[in-house]
């Protein structure tokens, strides 16, 4: 698929999504997908803030152990902070040793191969609720045309937050934040029951319960609450076969 | 993010705790930071129902016994999961808490403002907040209010971990609510052990205390498998064979 098939079928799909009640991690963890599709990247994810400014992941387009880490080193310091921070884009900077910048960040993603990094902000009328952040395992630069497209996602991951937007104030937005990001530990503690039960690892873990969601069109949230709760086991679940692209 | 707010809240802790030799109740924490004019803290039991922990005023105290009776307001509904607020109990247009509305105008409150406690979907129960004048809060208190809800969370999951209110502020500055290994290893812990996810969690924050190590340690330890509880025995199992397996 040429890159304007691949925006145009992404928005769709993200248009389907947004009507009746969906499920935010959902469509984050789609978008994220699109961004290494539609850019040179290797691995894409979101970061939110807390209404009090904390960083955390809350969706990518792999869900490894080490990329996992990545977003988690970034709750303290790394392109996202700075990117949240400063409301600012951080594009095409290329990790290496002799960088000071993130003396955390940086020599864990070049440990994991990474040598490139940017960071879009997700802003909402003036204020910054997160950053989009972009990994890539060989130096080189997004164009500027890259940038508009990764920034375009950034902003439609931004509406995909805000669930209700009859209302925006202060109170609103802060409790769908907080909804987001809460809606990322149910599934951490949904991943965490499926690895022990069932002997996969937590990437496995993701797919399967993002597979059973979609397969019998229920939230990915309300999915791993049920198990939370015990409502459902491990083993509800339908299989989940990795599909090797062609 | 605004550590400046998190070292107010700690800032408070430890004065109270000053004053107070025996402890100090985390609701005077919660309406002093955020200038309300009371709040009050419910638990949910292991049977689902809410009990008051601690209020920090007379009109609080009468507020909670009154949500609690009814079994309908803003704390009962932050219970669940959601936030809930009403900026003006006097005009309203809902029809939601009819009976609790009426009651609370008449016992001081004009506003009133609640928030969840929970880590995920462990739900630990609610905070609550009153004024006597209505209006919206400005963003500032709102991120206050959701700051100070998951300070209580962390203090409470501390407690029932058996740990001591004392010294909490310090204890807290070190660790994040956020790290990923944490939930998962509590999800893992609940299969091993056949535990609710909530109990999972307390116990291993309670492990974490009890061989002095941090909390996020433990979790990575339990994730890669290096440690894991028997249930069998009640015991937890340093795995010596993986850990030779890494060096």
């Amino acid at each position: 698929m040429n890159r304007e098939s691949l925006l145009i079928a992404t928005l769709v799909e993200l248009a389907d999504n947004l009507v009746d009640d969906y499920d935010v991690i959902d469509v984050l963890t789609v978008l994220a997908h699109r961004c290494v599709e539609a850019v040179d990247v290797d691995a894409a994810g979101v970061m939110l803030a807390s209404p009090n400014g904390e960083l955390q992941f809350v969706a990518s387009s792999s869900e490894s152990m080490t990329v996992l880490e990545l977003f988690q080193i970034q709750t303290n310091e790394g392109p996202c902070v700075d990117c949240y921070k400063d409301g600012l884009a951080i594009t095409n900077h290329a990790l290496s040793e002799a960088d000071g910048r993130w003396p955390l960040f940086t020599p864990r993603a070049l440990a994991l191969g990474f040598r490139a990094v940017h960071s879009l902000p997700m802003r909402l009328r003036g204020r910054t609720i997160g950053a989009l952040n972009l990994f890539r395992t060989h130096q080189g630069t997004l164009t500027d045309d890259d940038v508009v497209v990764v920034q375009g996602l950034a902003d439609v991951a931004t509406i995909a937050i805000l669930q209700h937007r009859s209302s925006l104030d202060a109170s609103t937005l802060n409790a769908q934040l907080n909804n987001a990001l809460n809606s990322r530990i149910i599934i951490e503690q949904a991943k965490g029951m499926i690895c022990q039960s069932t002997g996969c690892d937590m990437d496995e873990a993701f797919n399967r319960l993002r597979a059973h969601a979609r397969n019998h069109n229920e939230g990915l949230t309300s999915l791993a609450t049920q198990l939370v709760s015990k409502s459902i086991t491990a083993h509800d679940l339908d299989e989940w076969v990795k599909v090797i692209s062609p | 993010m605004n550590v400046q707010r998190l070292l107010d809240i700690y800032a408070i802790m430890e004065r109270l705790q000053r004053e107070g030799a025996k402890g100090f109740a985390l609701c005077t924490v919660a309406a002093e930071f955020t200038a309300f004019d009371g709040a009050g803290i419910a638990l949910i039991s292991d049977d689902d129902a809410l009990t008051s922990l601690c209020t920090s005023d007379v009109a609080s105290g009468a507020l909670m016994e009154l949500e609690l009776a009814l079994g309908e307001g803003p704390m009962v509904d932050a219970s669940r999961g959601d936030a809930s607020e009403d900026t003006d109990l006097r005009e309203t247009t809902s029809s939601e808490w009819a009976v609790y509305r009426a009651e609370a105008v008449a016992l001081g409150a004009r506003a009133v403002f609640a928030y969840p406690i929970r880590l995920g979907a462990i739900r630990f129960g609610a905070l609550s907040f009153y004024r006597t004048s209505p209006g919206p809060l400005d963003a500032q208190q709102s991120s206050d209010a959701y700051l100070i809800a998951s300070v209580i969370g962390r203090a409470i999951l501390a407690k029932q971990a058996g740990g001591s209110l004392v010294g909490l502020a310090e204890e807290l500055d070190g660790e994040s609510t956020l790290d990923f290994r944490v939930h998962q290893a509590a999800g893992m812990l609940a299969v091993q052990g056949t535990l609710s996810v909530k109990d999972a969690l307390i116990l291993l924050r309670a492990h974490a205390f009890g061989v002095g190590r941090e909390l996020s340690d433990l979790a990575e330890r339990v994730v890669t498998g290096k440690t894991y509880f028997d249930s069998n025995t009640g015991e937890w199992i340093d795995d010596k064979a993986k850990e030779r397996d890494e060096r």
